[in-house]
């Protein structure tokens, strides 16, 4: 998963570098453009195309028939219910191309969210630094704690940012947080020392867009899929994880800022309405049928 | 940015990639949405779908209501009707000396069980036993005096020149015009020349629903309450009435006799760049002809050519014929002409030659209205699937002019017959309470075509003995009764079924120069200098033409005030003209033969009546089995032997005397009439749903009093009148 993450970024990186100095729109169509053509191909290659055609040509046939036999109640219900039976046979056939579709775009989400969700922090913005430790880390008997149990931790602040609190333990959730304050956004690193090791987290705010992640996966299998934009903590160290707080960032198309709306980052609006946009407008070119 | 620590992930991540990996293992329906094309459409669509079906139902319940109120204080009454849904099943041309044959031989089971169900009697047709002139006495109920289609062809009375008789369609004068562009400000006019009312249209009146499929002479479609398909004379896309195109390496100086259009390819030997040629873009100054480009690449080694046509690509083996292919040709932004065509290699070996059918407009996207209600043809089309949609759909002139083969031909024949059934079985399923009306017309396509094979001695028959199709005629009799066995097993109680024709078969061996005949007896002039080999009688001097032939049974008079330049003065010089060439008509011999080449010449007045009685042929003949008019008369060709043999494919005919060539008619209840005619079926059907047919209609109701089989309907059984409902 490390590997595969570590190429993936630098795919990424290497795809997204023209735009990095370009408004974040510019660099979704290009992505949903890319991912309506990319889908496409995948999509008529996986799914029953002549299967798909007869389901729709049955609905329509339903929605016409229900406008012509409309003085008949029967054939009202009739149609109705051959309607719903060809809209679930549209949607089977959908589930196919679906499987094979998903997975490589789940890869591709991830990445993207990292490059387009978060925005770059400001002078005077605050945020929270928290690093989880693993479950049994006191047993291990390399991390230095306090009479009550806190494990001794050291920050190691890059310029630019400083830190407004002490460290707070919550033992329950075996977290360590700190409240930090910008003066000076940049690519930077925070370190946390514990004992004779140093854990760091990036916290980059150089350009308006770069990859950045909220989280820096430890050992966790799931949390390395879903957090691909770092490496790892080292299998060998004591924290799970390390966070930082991070504000979502808003993408500004001509005559509509898109926000984030019920949780849906506002890249991930706009790419899902750019990549179906642009999948209407080419699947006759590629001779698709969804 | 938040103040507080929180050991959960911020929830933009949450609902992102989490969610998206969550769903790689659930595959939740949800999870289309991030999927964006394809599946995400798939889900945006389906919830479409069912909101739009919902709200359409919702719409139409609560609307009933008000429109049965509507109904019930705009109705017309009926009285108590017999019948619930009357089915008509029309086999053009179904010949009944045949069809007794082979039902006493035991091969028509179904069509003997029907005859002995109910009965079986031979039909009368009518002056002349023509598809568009019986089938629209058939629709009228009445005399075509009264409906105004005496032929496939009527003339224009300035010109002479031919002209379809059913249907009129207008050019568009008045553009607004852009550098290169030009916009229309209006459609061209379409009009249907049939006059009268079908039976349909007249129980539409009583909100009795009727389904009218493939009706010759329904182009423009009648409008009504129902839904009605049109059939002959809808054009192709070139605004003829079926021209197929053919691309070949082979030179020729000659053309197509009938409607083709040669296409020499150049380059190669392997490659060719062409284009196929649509209709006129109206949008462009000068109006040239639109067209798509045509790709073609052979591999002869392989036995393969592969054709880049309107973005599809088709690997064809020689003989093999696609399916339909749509054709878009672009004639504005924005503005598309559809059409659709079937492709074949027929030659691929020194030589290249590909064959276009007709092309067909798009039933889904017709250029010209095809269908009443407007969207019922596209409908169709998504029921069934893509049909073909030319009136004359079977391509006739392409194996006459043996660009195809036989095989070919009855390949688009049962292809198109089993288009028809679809489209018929799907009617008969919506079918509550009315009329469906169906016409097959491969019976007739198929007759035409391979009489030279079903009769011993036909002059186009060389090969017979060898011919893999030899038995075509009699196969598409077995054919048609295992229609007829399929439509009667879907039959209810209170249904009325007849199966019936226009008009019987005979042979075509030998064709007659009407105009050639005329000439020699001093009726038809020449212009100085002409020999009448020119088509449409240009070379005929009408200053000194006293009668010529137009179509395929008619002879006009040219009549003083009435043709563009006519002499003869109508009255007594006209009657004694009409009199003396019936006279010296009827009873032609073929001395080559010794045969009978004409048994009759009606007069017009004495088999019409009605107010367009004055647009009929001023007579009308009646050939001998075996004869009919030749292929040049036909074309307006005057010169030429009277008599001569036809070595056409197109082989059997039935415009001759029509009490040589009645239909059959079959009913699955007895009729109360013994010598039952087209014309009598309308005010059957009327009489069958209560109504009274009107008193100008000229046949008689079939049945006297309900047939003791029919059980009551429904709505009989309810009491005595209805409302429509």
């Amino acid at each position: 998963m490390s590997l595969l993450n570590s190429a993936l970024r630098r795919l990424f990186d290497l795809l997204l570098l023209p735009f990095q100095s370009l408004p974040a729109a510019v660099g979704l169509v290009v992505v949903s453009l890319l991912a309506a053509v990319g889908m496409l191909w995948a999509f008529k290659r996986t799914s029953n195309q002549a299967g798909i055609e007869a389901a729709k040509r049955r609905i329509h046939a339903g929605i016409f028939e229900i406008r012509l036999f409309n003085d008949s109640f029967r054939q009202i219900w009739r149609a109705q219910a051959g309607i719903l039976r060809a809209n679930l046979t549209y949607l089977r056939y959908s589930l196919v191309p679906m499987l094979f579709i998903l997975p490589p775009l789940v890869f591709v989400v991830a990445q993207l969210q990292f490059q387009y969700a978060y925005a770059q922090p400001a002078a005077g913005d605050r945020t929270v630094l928290e690093a989880t430790f693993a479950p049994g880390w006191e047993k291990a008997g390399t991390v230095p704690a306090s009479a009550s149990g806190k494990p001794r931790a050291t920050l190691e602040l890059p310029a630019g940012l400083v830190a407004e609190t002490p460290a707070l333990w919550i033992p329950s959730q075996r977290t360590l947080s700190w409240r930090l304050r910008v003066e000076q956004p940049g690519d930077q690193t925070i370190g946390i020392r514990i004992g004779d090791r140093l854990y760091e987290k990036s916290f980059d705010g150089s350009r308006p867009l770069e990859r950045r992640s909220p989280v820096r996966p430890g050992r966790s299998w799931l949390d390395q899929f879903v957090y691909p934009a770092e490496r790892p903590l080292p299998s060998d160290g004591v924290l799970d994880r390390v966070t930082v707080d991070l504000e979502p960032a808003a993408v500004a198309l001509p005559g509509w800022t898109v926000r984030e709306m019920a949780g849906v980052p506002a890249w991930m609006t706009v790419f899902f309405l750019l990549s179906i946009v642009f999948a209407f407008a080419l699947r006759r070119r590629f001779g698709v049928t969804f | 940015m938040p103040s507080v620590s929180s050991v959960e992930a911020p929830r933009s991540l949450r609902t992102g990639p989490l969610l998206a990996a969550a769903l790689v293992a659930l595959a939740a329906a949800p999870a289309e949405a991030y999927v964006g094309p394809g599946a995400g459409i798939a889900l945006l669509s389906s919830v479409g779908v069912v909101l739009v079906t919902l709200l359409l139902a919702i719409a139409s319940i609560l609307a009933w209501p008000f429109r049965a109120l509507w109904r019930l204080l705009t109705g017309k009454k009926t009285a108590r009707p017999w019948a619930r849904r009357f089915i008509s099943v029309g086999l053009d041309g179904q010949d009944p000396l045949l069809t007794e044959r082979l039902m006493a031989e035991g091969k028509l089971p179904n069509l003997k069980r029907l005859a002995e169900q109910g009965c079986y009697h031979r039909i009368r047709t009518t002056y002349p036993s023509m598809t568009p002139v019986a089938w629209s006495s058939y629709s009228t109920g009445v005399n075509p005096g009264k409906h105004n289609i005496f032929d496939f062809l009527d003339r224009d009375r300035k010109t002479y020149l031919p002209v379809l008789s059913s249907a009129e369609i207008g050019s568009v004068d008045r553009f607004l015009r852009l550098g290169k562009w030009k916009i229309p400000l209006r459609r061209p006019e379409i009009r249907l020349l049939r006059k009268s009312r079908p039976f349909w249209s007249i129980l539409g009146d009583y909100r009795i629903w009727s389904t009218v499929l493939r009706m010759p002479i329904t182009f423009p479609p009648d409008r009504f309450y129902g839904a009605e398909l049109s059939a002959m004379s809808v054009p192709d896309l070139l605004g003829s009435q079926g021209t197929f195109l053919f691309f070949t390496t082979r030179r020729s100086d000659s053309k197509f006799k009938e409607g083709g259009q040669r296409v020499v390819l150049e380059g190669g030997p392997d490659r060719f760049s062409t284009v196929v040629r649509g209709p006129e873009n109206i949008f462009r100054a000068g109006d040239p002809p639109l067209e798509i480009p045509m790709e073609i690449e052979l591999d002869r080694a392989a036995g393969r050519v592969r054709i880049r046509l309107d973005g599809d690509e088709h690997l064809l083996a020689p003989r093999q014929l696609t399916g339909w292919v749509k054709l878009t040709f672009r004639a504005a932004p924005t503005v598309k002409v559809q059409g659709i065509t079937r492709l074949m290699v027929t030659e691929l070996d020194e030589h290249f030659s590909l064959y276009l059918s007709p092309i067909n407009l798009d039933p889904e996207s017709p250029a010209m209205p095809i269908s009443h209600p407007s969207y019922y043809s596209t409908y169709m089309a998504k029921k069934v699937g893509t049909y073909s949609t030319l009136g004359l759909a079977e391509d006739t002139w392409a194996l006459n002019e043996k660009v195809t083969d036989d095989a070919t031909f009855l390949r688009q024949s049962y292809d198109i017959d089993t288009e028809r059934q679809e489209m018929f079985f799907a009617a008969l399923d919506k079918l509550d309470r009315g009329s469906l009306v169906c016409v097959f017309d491969g019976t007739d396509r198929i007759q035409h075509m391979f009489w030279r094979y079903h009769e011993e001695g036909h002059p186009a028959g060389a090969g017979r003995e060898q011919a893999a199709h030899r038995h075509a005629v009699e196969e598409v009799y077995l054919h048609n009764d295992r229609l007829v066995g399929k439509v009667m097993s879907k039959l209810r109680r209170d249904d009325v079924l007849i199966v019936l024709s226009d008009h019987g078969f005979t042979s075509f061996r030998r064709g007659v120069n009407l105009n050639g005949w005329l000439l020699a007896h001093g009726y038809l002039a020449l212009k100085p200098g002409c020999d009448g080999s020119t088509e449409w009688l240009r070379d005929v001097d009408w200053s000194r033409t006293r009668a010529y032939a137009q179509g395929l049974t008619g002879i006009f008079l040219n009549v003083e005030g009435r043709e563009g330049e006519g002499i003869v003065k109508p009255g007594a010089e006209a009657r004694a003209l009409r009199k003396e060439l019936i006279q010296k008509l009827s009873g032609l011999r073929d001395d080559e033969r010794g045969e009978v080449g004409i048994n009759q010449v009606y007069a017009a007045e004495d088999v019409y009546d009605g107010p367009y009685l004055v647009n009929a042929p001023d007579l009308i003949v009646g050939y001998n089995h075996g004869y009919r008019v030749s292929w040049d008369c036909a074309t307006g060709v005057a010169s030429g032997p009277l008599f001569q043999d036809n070595l056409k494919a197109w082989s059997g005919d039935h415009c001759v005397d029509p009490n040589l060539v009645p239909g059959v008619f079959f009913c699955n209840h007895a009729i109360d009439k013994r010598d039952p005619a087209l014309i009598d079926v309308a005010p059957t059907v009327l009489r069958l749903f209560g109504v009274d047919a009107p008193p100008h209609m000229d046949g008689k109701p079939l049945f006297e009093k309900p047939p003791a089989t029919l059980a009551p309907s429904k709505a009989s059984r309810e009491g005595g009148e209805t409302r429509a409902a």
